[in-house]
């Protein structure tokens, strides 16, 4: 059975995850969000909250959110711009877990890596049914 | 980095709203770009099944817009040293008008804190929360 979200665990930490801010999905993004201003900042700028997309993307790729999943809160901290191009890392783990009312709510933290450091961290948190984890 | 100078604002000014309409198209090719393919965005027969009754926007697309609103606003300021933190308070919907907005809330130095918010074209807010950055001269 694959894995999920759902049955993850507080402390559970994602296996690192690097990929490549290549332009063809830099340039989805910021379609898909059209963000026509990151542009105008300077060239192969990458619009900051793709990093958080990218990140979360790169957790999915070890876990499946269960269907219902709700994204109930985000936080993010940015601290260095990212460029096409740049080859980043991610490391993400489950900070907590608890359940009310038949519904779980969990955060998962999340870090970005570039090649000078870091760029961001963030926590976003998530809520499911608990007959989810079944 | 093409030179840029954000003047640091008032404590109550607002940000320039950033006001946009999105559509199932708009959620389908995020669903796309972010590889978040949950039913509840971008299938209408198992979202509607659901509480939501239909499907609705990816939480980050609506951030990726206060995202935007902030860049507008401070420029690499935001890019650089932005910080974020938001609760979910309600969906958008295929159709929905979004309306991202801010308010100065303080000014410490060269930090500046605004209290920020998505609302839809009904005044229903969509996400509250709070961003701060440092604004570099």
């Amino acid at each position: 059975m694959p894995l999920t979200v759902a049955n993850l665990e507080k402390g559970h930490a994602f296996p690192p995850v690097t990929f490549e801010l290549s332009r063809g999905w830099v340039d989805q993004y910021s379609e898909a969000v059209s963000d026509s201003t990151i542009a105008t900042l300077g060239p192969g700028l990458v619009p900051p909250m793709a990093i958080a997309a990218l990140s979360i993307r790169a957790l999915l790729q070890h876990a499946a959110l269960a269907p219902g999943t709700i994204h109930a809160g985000q936080e993010v901290s940015f601290s260095s711009a990212t460029h096409v191009g740049d080859t980043l890392s991610v490391t993400a783990s489950v900070a907590s877990r608890g359940e009310r009312a038949g519904w779980v709510l969990m955060g998962v933290d999340l870090e970005a890596f570039g090649p000078a450091g870091p760029v961001m961290t963030g926590r976003a948190t998530i809520t499911f049914p608990v007959d989810a984890t079944n | 980095m093409s030179p840029e100078r954000i003047v640091l604002p008032d404590v109550g000014c607002t940000l320039e709203p950033l006001v946009r309409t999105i559509t199932q198209d708009t959620i389908n090719r995020y669903a796309d770009a972010s590889g978040d393919h949950n039913p509840l965005h971008v299938d209408p027969e198992f979202a509607a099944a659901t509480q939501f009754g239909g499907p609705i926007a990816h939480g980050m697309l609506l951030l990726a817009m206060l995202s935007e609103m902030l860049t507008v606003a401070f420029g690499t300021s935001w890019v650089t040293s932005g910080r974020m933190k938001t609760r979910f308070r309600g969906a958008g919907r295929p159709g929905d008008t979004i309306t991202c907005r801010g308010t100065v809330k303080s000014r410490v130095g060269e930090t500046v804190a605004c209290s920020i918010e998505c609302v839809n074209q009904d005044g229903d807010l969509l996400i509250s929360g709070d961003a701060t950055l440092k604004i570099k001269q």
